[in-house]
């Protein structure tokens, strides 16, 4: 089974192919300020011909609003073209596959102005404290915890396996989770009330 | 050659299948109108959050309603701007994930060559001619030599004409979009109030802001002496004066062009008063005058379908690294 893995939910960009449970291709740029431009090219050196390609795996956030909808849009487009199923991933769990030694990880994304985009899971993936936008200092931590805030130790195979088996959602379907409405939103909701 | 045209540079998720540049096999737009009426105008954010929810419902709608399968296009047209780079992105994205899977061609089109293209669809442009593209994001008056020659010879140096209906509208309490509403309130006024004629030189620049300020000073003057705002006479009077500009520089483009070709597009080209008073001057003038339909005046796949299918005739191709531009120059190397 070939599978394509798309992550363009923050600067660090990621494009990998996993071949039978191991990786056959791996990107990752860390300081990326041109996903737009440079995705597609990438994608085609992972795979050449995107019809051998059995499952795509997409973060489709939380993080950069534009970035998440880099790859939720090529995701949908190819799922819904080529009938290729797609398995949404979330960022913050894929943050959470961090070997600690602990029994919990926090994982968090900056989202400015004192709030944080946080979730919370288990060694095991199992979740904690579900994904959302909070106040950082609202957060309250288990026991055995410890915060994750970089992708430099992200173990990529541990969140596919979890999630191999999930049912694929409808291209169609397919949305951004962003965990925050926009500020005209916003807003328009406290003129309301 | 039939070519895939999308685009989404502002509020509407639009594609459209395109045979040889001037014929419509079946186009999509969904609009997002009815959301952004609840912000008095376009969101950004919320604009580019719609377009990545609908983009593969409008490519599905778009194949169903011409009855093609992808494998039977020729070639992939995109907006790659002027826009909102939040939505501009999302049609792009899609674009060029299609160009990868089934490896066609990537055409990039900029926003205004498809409105002055829109034409096309109507009629075979002919040559020389000078277009008015007049929208709620520009305004500009281009001329043209020949296909996909482009020569910009004026815009507007601040506010687009559309933007200033919408602005004048705000200030009237008329819903947005602003501009259909006043026009029809036009039609009911007389031209009784006295305001500027903005950027009256001899350049073919337009400039609204300032008219814009007038409308609201003027607004602000008679409330304070007590006066009620008779909101059609206000309406004729403003909309007489960017009629008037408009023509004025637009009859004088062609003049000094020597051009007898008129193309006017973009959806300000849908307004009564500006249709009326170009038609009046062009059978004056024995100018040939072509304004395409409302659906392909205001922002459409099927204009930058055919566009596409010139811009490619003159081996303008883009690699994968296409990117989207908020701002560009229409004829700029892309």
């Amino acid at each position: 089974m070939k599978y394509l893995f798309i992550d363009t939910c923050s600067s660090n960009l990621i494009i990998s192919t996993i071949i039978d449970n191991k990786i056959d291709y791996f990107f990752n740029d860390k300081n990326n300020n041109d996903t737009s431009s440079k995705v597609m090219k990438v994608i085609k050196e992972a795979v050449p011909d995107i019809n051998t390609v059995d499952k795509i795996f997409v973060v489709n956030g939380p993080g950069s609003f534009t970035g998440i909808r880099v790859g939720v849009t090529i995701a949908k487009t190819i799922g819904f073209c080529l009938n290729i199923p797609i398995i949404k991933l979330s960022e913050l769990e894929l943050l959470a596959t961090t070997k600690t030694n602990t029994k919990y990880n926090a994982s968090l994304i900056d989202a400015r102005r004192g709030y944080v985009y946080a979730g919370i899971y288990d060694q095991d993936l199992n979740c904690y404290l579900e994904d959302q936008h909070i106040l950082l200092s609202d957060i309250n931590y288990p026991q055995d915890c410890t915060i994750i805030e970089n992708y430099d130790n992200i173990d990529l195979l541990k969140i596919i396996k979890k999630h191999e088996f999930d049912e694929p959602i409808n291209p169609h379907n397919l949305k951004p989770n962003y965990l925050k409405r926009t500020e005209a939103e916003e807003k328009l909701d406290d003129k309301k009330d | 050659m039939t070519i895939l045209a999308i685009e989404s540079s502002c509020d509407e998720t639009s594609m459209s299948i395109i045979k040889d540049g001037s014929i419509d096999l079946g186009t999509v737009i969904l609009s997002q109108i009815d959301i952004h009426k609840l912000y008095g105008g376009v969101v950004p954010e919320i604009a580019s959050r719609s377009h990545v929810e609908s983009i593969t419902i409008v490519l599905e709608e778009v194949l169903t309603k011409a009855s093609i399968t992808m494998e039977e296009i020729d070639a992939i047209a995109v907006t790659y701007g002027p826009g909102l780079i939040g939505s501009l992105l999302v049609g792009l994205l899609a674009a060029k994930t299609l160009s990868y899977i089934y490896n066609k061609p990537l055409i990039p089109v900029h926003h205004i060559a498809g409105h002055i293209y829109a034409n096309n669809l109507v009629k075979r442009l002919e040559f020389p001619l000078i277009a008015l593209v007049i929208s709620g994001g520009h305004t500009e008056l281009v001329y043209m030599e020949n296909d996909y020659s482009f020569e910009k010879i004026g815009g507007t140096l601040d506010d687009a004409v559309g933007e200033c209906y919408d602005k004048v509208a705000r200030v009237l309490n008329i819903p947005y979009p602003g501009g259909p509403s006043i026009d029809k309130m036009a039609k009911l006024g007389k031209d009784t109030y006295k305001l500027p004629l903005p950027l009256n030189d001899s350049s073919y620049d337009f400039s609204f802001s300032g008219i814009k300020s007038a409308v609201i000073n003027l607004i602000h003057n008679e409330l304070q002496k007590g006066n009620t705002i008779r909101k059609e006479d206000l309406a004729c009077s403003f909309q007489n004066k960017v009629v008037e500009i408009l023509t004025k520089k637009t009859m004088k483009a062609l003049k000094e062009y020597n051009v007898k070709n008129l193309i006017v597009a973009g959806g300000v080209a849908a307004n009564s008063g500006i249709r009326s008073s170009l038609e009046q001057e062009c059978n004056k003038n024995n100018i040939n005058l072509t304004i395409p339909p409302i659906l392909y005046c205001t922002d459409n796949a099927a204009m930058i379908g055919a566009a596409g299918y010139y811009a490619y005739q003159k081996g303008i191709v883009s690699d994968i690294n296409l990117n989207a531009k908020a701002n560009c120059e229409l004829g700029e190397n892309i």
